[in-house]
This record gives structure tokens, sequence and C-alpha cells, in this order.
């Protein structure tokens, strides 16, 4: 509380809540769904925005007005989730986690190549609860890098930022999670019936 | 038409970075040019416009209004804490 009240009072109270109003509330969605993808559960989302709202109120009288306030919040948020959160989130199954490690073992490793035929008709055919479980089913590493770059459109150097990786690592994690997340597609598509034979024809 | 790709790695991740725009104006001409040609690149930049597509219509969630809520009651209690701290603060010195 102490560090939170010596941050803040720089700032008048009503230009702290201005500055909340105007900066943070507008990410909120985008941070919950971030948090939720990361967690896997409901409340432990709603703790860690809340956590991460708090801790970046505590510097907002350092935030400076006009930067890009959202690439600043993902990464409070990202260094919070791993800090308090990770141990404890519900990650996949073991047995899903134990096929992605097993066929891509580490990031140094020359990168696969996808070779599972998936088309994009497919894709679109595939319920919506498919499309979740397949992005849960990553290792939460890759999970977090599609949905920084795919669903909330950072560009590579930030999410070099908010990650606090090298630019090339977000290139090379980034063709790695894609090629798992095709990989897991396409083995459901197989499991459950999809039409799948287009490419290979 | 080619229905082979020999560099299929390479032009996933050229697709995926044009996608992303990040690739630079001369490899997505380069890229336009060829993909009449190559099957393989046609079908690779349909699949990954409707993963795209999948996850934007799939993996989204609003935050609860009961949560801004809460932030917002927080952020009050602190703002008030400073309200009485520095007046008294002041008072002492």
């Amino acid at each position: 509380m102490s560090t939170e009240i010596s941050a803040a009072v720089t700032l008048t109270e009503s230009q702290a809540r201005a500055l909340f109003e105007k900066e943070f509330v507008p990410h909120m969605d985008a941070m919950y769904n971030f948090a939720l993808r990361l967690t896997n559960d409901e409340d432990d989302a709603h703790d860690l925005v809340q956590d991460t709202c708090m801790r970046a109120f505590r510097f907002i009288g350092s935030f400076e007005p006009g930067t890009y306030a959202k690439a600043w919040l993902f990464r409070i948020l990202k260094n919070n989730f791993i800090n308090d959160y990770r141990k404890k989130s519900r990650g996949p199954s073991k047995v899903e986690f134990e096929w992605v490690e097993q066929s891509f073992a580490g990031e140094d490793d020359p990168e696969p190549a996808f070779q599972a035929d998936l088309q994009a008709e497919t894709v679109n055919e595939m319920l919506g609860d498919e499309i979740t479980s397949a992005i849960q089913a990553l290792p939460v590493d890759f999970r977090m890098i599609i949905i920084l770059c795919d669903l909330e459109e950072f560009s590579y150097e930030e999410m070099a930022k908010i990650l606090n990786i090298p630019i090339g690592t977000v290139r090379s994690r980034l063709h790695r999670a894609r090629t798992m997340l095709k990989e897991t597609l396409a083995t459901y598509a197989a499991k459950k019936g999809y039409k799948t034979d287009m490419l290979s024809a | 038409m080619k229905t082979n790709c020999s560099h299929q790695t390479d032009c996933m991740k050229l697709i995926q970075r044009i996608l992303d725009k990040e690739a630079s104006a001369e490899e997505e001409a380069r890229f336009v040019a060829n993909k009449g040609q190559c099957l393989p690149c046609q079908e690779g930049y349909k699949l990954e416009i409707a993963l795209r597509k999948a996850l934007k219509s799939n993996c989204t969630s609003s935050c609860p209004s009961s949560l801004l809520e809460s932030i917002r009651s927080k952020i009050s209690s602190i703002l008030l804490l400073i309200l009485i701290l520095i007046p008294l603060f002041c008072w002492f010195i």
C-alpha cells in the first residue's frame, strides 16, 4: 500500500482517476481475455487483472500519456502471471503437454515443418470448442505469443518488449506455436472425421 | 500450377510475416507474383487466414463489469487514504 501511495501522490486524485479511465479501461477486455487464456480459470483471471491494474496504478505517476498503454499493461500482466500465478494455473492435461513436448523439444532445435494435412475449409467447419481446446492445449509460452500476435495484433517489436525476448526468438517461437496449433487441430480433425485429404490428393 | 513446394517451411514463414504486417514490400510483391503458380502456397495462405479468423471468433471474452467496479473501488480507497494521510503528515511536521 505504501508504494501505491508514494507513486500515485505525484498526481492529483482527479488526474489519477482520469488517467485510469482513459489509459486502462479501454484495454480491460483484452487484459481479461489474456489473463483467462493464461490461467484457464475465471477466478484466477479476475485476480490477475486486478493485481495487474493495482501494480500499474502504483506507477501511474510515471506513465507518459500518449505512449502505448496496452503494451505496458500487458507486460505487467505477463510478469505478474509468471511470478505469482504460473505454478497454480490450470494448464493443459499432462498427456497433451507431453505430446507437444515430444514433438518440439526446445526452441533451439531446427524448426519443424508442418506435416499434417489441414485445410482452411476444415478450420472453418470446426466447432468453437475445438479451436479453444487446441489453443489451451499449447504450452503457455506458445499460447501467449499466439494470443499477443493473432488476437491482440501486437507487432514483433512490441511482443519482444512484453515477453522480454529478442525479436528473432519472437519470430521462431511464433512460427513454432502456429505449427503446434495446426498439428493439434489436424489431430482433432482426423479424430472427428473432418475432411483432411485435399492437399495429399 | 505447382502441386509441390520445395521450400514450404520458408514460404509458410513468409506468409505468416505478411499477414503479421512484418514483411517488406519487396517480399510481399514477390509472394503475390509467385502465389498464382503454387497450390501449396495458396492453400497455406488460406489456412493462415482461416486460423486467425477462427481464433478471433472463438477465443475472445469480455471483462466482467464486476471486475472493473472492484478495481475502481480499490483505486478509490487508495486515493481516499492519500487524501487523509497527506494532511495528517503535513500537520505532524
